[in-house]
């Protein structure tokens, strides 16, 4: 039997949860200020003899028991979330263990290593075999894709610092629509393909170096970054977490694999009524309508269709590839290496400024041009079959993706989109159907 | 529709953090860019001329090589100290004379009397005007590095940057006193001296001021070393004091007020007996870079005679008349 609830038209404790939200937020923005007041000492004291300048030391790396407990704590908070989404439907609950883990995994662990962060370390280690990969960041890479796997993307409900940070400042969001989404959509991609091609080349671990939030939980932020930080919270406060659904390259792995997951989180807890009031409560566009299917396609018109995709994709693919490895010369140029050589191969004179930190450092190493030179050719050549890979990813997704907007998927129930959702339990709260003892529970 | 336009913004103000990226990753060149962590005080020596209240109205260059210290007597004779040597010269840069000495003077002085006072080292030598040894003060101590001397009455005050104190000794160079130690109980913080520059003078009324440097401000002690007042503050505004250790020396006009020199951004200012900022004697631009120890002397007249070791000048600077 199924009991309706009387309709809340509010989530239970949202503003309660929006004014925390803020005072929290004004807290961090004042923190960020502190380092301001540093002042500047010059030059160094002429000191009498007998002491000697320290030496630069290296921070020492995280004792092996926090990493312990670190990977402990990613596996409880889980198991918690996964819990909370999918046995309780607590949106509270989710939205509590969020701010828990905003605390550890944000501001205690400073944001590193993030699950994101280590797609990079994976890749490095998949191509250099002199790179150690630490133990916690497979843990980090592996354990939320396993989950999801079997329940969803629970990881970014209630996991995630990133997620946690934006849900903050979701205060007004409004539904960007599904082709806009599905443009925006494209960017993980092209940030995930670039993460891997900078990674297995050595170049840099650029998802760090344009992480927006780990200079606020280190309190540490530039000026830029705090700016960058900025504008994306500013974003979010409009378009539910910006970062998760039009930047996160991690947010790709995780789509892919939720799609394919075992026990995923539902509206209802039985069966749809078609009430639609759950129908505007995904802030991130994450639910299927239905689609009844009241007067199907012509078959030769899917047949035509069908044709065409097959076409389209192969294609976008190769078109992809062959662009990619044309501009292998500007993908390189992020690299160091290249950077200098060419800077090198530039004489002073005819770019009218003075010489760089780079060239300077690099002439007072004493290492010939002669290696720098091959060692950047041989570089090129990696990026030229980089530029081939990534170019053919791009393609494929850009084929696939509009592939799916071409074909039109039938669905009687309101539904969470499997790989967008990022089963924060919102929609729970608007569906008045509540299960009791003789209601068959859904499969 | 205001909801809409939020999200038009929303949205634009986010593809500008992906344009950024973008821009970021493929066209910002650092290695193009000189080196940020380059030394470079250019930015910080650029002053308003307008402050300017002074103007050089002569220079005369001495024999010496290497300049030291200048001091005036009161018939506004300049004595300068160097090069194992002692030079003297009229009010006008016409030299009158001089003599050789044992060791490098690190500062030089001269008392009513016209007696010559020269800091060397670690002790103090008095000479008389025919380059005389008068008399020769023990050691002070093995750290010891005399930069300062001043009289106030019969007492004499020496500057130790060395064991960053300023002692009050009577004129057989017997030490009656330590000023300036750290003493909490007296609230004393203690002088912060990390280079050899540690300037102290005595006012007209008799009152001695010494510099912390360190710390970016002047301390006024009495002869029993109680700190009486402070006045000074770290910036890097023209009002303030900035560097590891500043100003480096300063001497006092025939009204108490201030002038002080700087190293890092080498500037000359003056300053009310109150503190407040008042003008700029010469500006870093006066300057050849990288100059340090910039002495100072007042004569009768309150022109302002600066030692410009780089330069290797005496430059003579006196207000603007106003026309």
């Amino acid at each position: 039997m199924i009991r309706i609830k009387t309709y809340k038209p509010l989530r239970p404790g949202g503003k309660k949860r929006k004014r925390l939200a803020l005072v929290f937020l004004l807290f961090l923005l004042t923190t960020q200020f502190l380092n301001v007041y540093g002042v500047q000492r010059f030059p160094k004291p002429e000191f009498e003899s007998g002491y000697f300048q320290p030496e630069t030391l290296q921070p020492a790396g995280r004792a092996e028991m926090l990493a312990i407990m670190d990977v402990f704590f990613l596996v409880l908070s889980l198991a918690i979330v996964t819990w909370l989404v999918l046995k309780k439907r607590s949106r509270t609950g989710v939205f509590w263990m969020s701010l828990a883990s905003l605390a550890y995994f944000g501001f205690y662990r400073q944001g590193c290593v993030c699950s994101i962060g280590a797609i990079q370390n994976m890749t490095l280690a998949l191509f250099d075999k002199s790179y150690v990969l630490p133990l916690s960041a497979i843990a980090f890479f592996i354990l939320p894709l396993i989950v999801t796997l079997f329940f969803g993307r629970t990881f970014c409900a209630g996991v995630c610092p990133f997620g946690a940070m934006q849900d903050l400042v979701s205060f007004n969001p409004q539904k960007a629509g599904p082709k806009l989404n599905t443009v925006l959509g494209l960017i993980p991609y092209i940030y995930l393909g670039l993460a891997v091609l900078y990674a297995a080349t050595g170049t840099d671990f650029i998802i760090c170096r344009y992480d927006p939030f780990v200079g606020i939980f280190r309190f540490n932020a530039s000026f830029g970054m705090f700016i960058f930080a900025g504008a994306l919270l500013i974003s979010g406060i409009f378009i539910a977490r910006p970062y998760c659904r039009f930047l996160c390259p991690y947010g790709v792995l995780l789509n892919w694999v939720s799609r394919f997951s075992w026990k995923h989180l539902t509206i209802t807890p039985a069966q749809c009524i078609q009430c639609r009031l759950c129908e505007d409560s995904c802030p991130y566009d994450a639910i299927d309508m239905p689609v009844t299917g009241k007067n199907p396609e012509i078959r030769t018109a899917t047949l035509r269709k069908m044709i065409l995709i097959c076409l389209l994709i192969p294609f976008f693919t190769v078109l992809g590839g062959w662009t990619g490895s044309q501009l292998h010369e500007t993908l390189a140029g992020v690299n160091g290496k290249v950077r200098l050589s060419r800077a090198l191969l530039q004489p002073a004179q005819t770019t009218g400024q003075p010489e760089s930190i780079e060239i300077t450092a690099f002439k007072s190493s004493g290492k010939p041009v002669s290696q720098l030179y091959a060692e950047t050719s041989l570089l090129l050549k990696k990026f030229y079959t980089g530029g081939w890979v990534l170019g053919c990813f791009l393609g494929l997704v850009f084929g696939i993706t509009l592939a799916y907007r071409m074909v039109t998927t039938y669905k009687t129930d309101y539904t969470p989109n499997k790989g967008a959702c990022f089963s924060c339990a919102r929609c729970v709260d608007f569906c008045p159907v509540t299960l009791n003892n003789n209601t068959p529970k859904l499969t | 529709m205001k909801n809409k336009i939020m999200l038009i913004g929303a949205l634009t103000l986010l593809l500008t953090v992906v344009l950024f990226m973008a821009w970021d990753m493929f066209f910002n060149k650092p290695a193009e860019k000189a080196n940020p962590y380059a030394y470079d005080l250019k930015s910080f020596k650029a002053g308003d001329t307008a402050l300017n209240l002074y103007t050089e109205v002569e220079h005369f260059s001495p024999k010496m090589t290497v300049l030291h210290g200048i001091a005036v007597d009161q018939t506004d004779r300049i004595y300068l100290c160097g090069d194992d040597d002692v030079e003297i010269f009229d009010h006008t840069g016409k030299p009158e004379g001089g003599f050789a000495i044992h060791g490098m003077a690190g500062c030089i002085q001269v008392d009513p009397s016209g007696r010559i006072y020269l800091g060397i080292r670690d002790h103090v030598e008095i000479f008389d005007h025919s380059g005389r040894q008068l008399d020769t003060w023990k050691s002070i101590g093995d750290e010891s590095v005399i930069t300062s001397i001043a009289f106030s009455g019969k007492d004499v005050f020496v500057a130790d940057a060395g064991s960053k104190v300023v002692l009050r000794v009577d004129p057989s160079g017997n030490i009656l006193k330590k000023i300036g130690e750290k003493d909490p109980s007296r609230n004393i913080p203690g002088f912060i001296v990390p280079s050899p520059y540690f300037d102290l003078a005595a006012s007209r009324n008799g009152e001695l001021w010494v510099v912390n440097p360190g710390r970016h401000r002047f301390e006024k002690y009495n002869p029993e070393g109680d700190l009486l007042s402070t006045w000074g503050v770290s910036s890097m505004a023209m009002e303030g004091f900035c560097g590891c250790c500043n100003p480096t020396d300063f001497a006092m006009l025939s009204d108490d007020s201030f002038v002080t020199s700087e190293k890092a951004i080498e500037r000359i200012k003056v300053y009310w007996p109150n503190g407040v900022f008042r003008g700029v004697v010469a500006g870093p631009d006066a300057f050849v870079e990288g100059t340090r120890g910039l002495d100072l002397a007042i004569d009768s007249k309150d022109r302002i005679l600066v030692l410009d070791p780089e330069k290797k000048q005496i430059r003579i600077f006196a207000l603007k008349t106003i026309k």
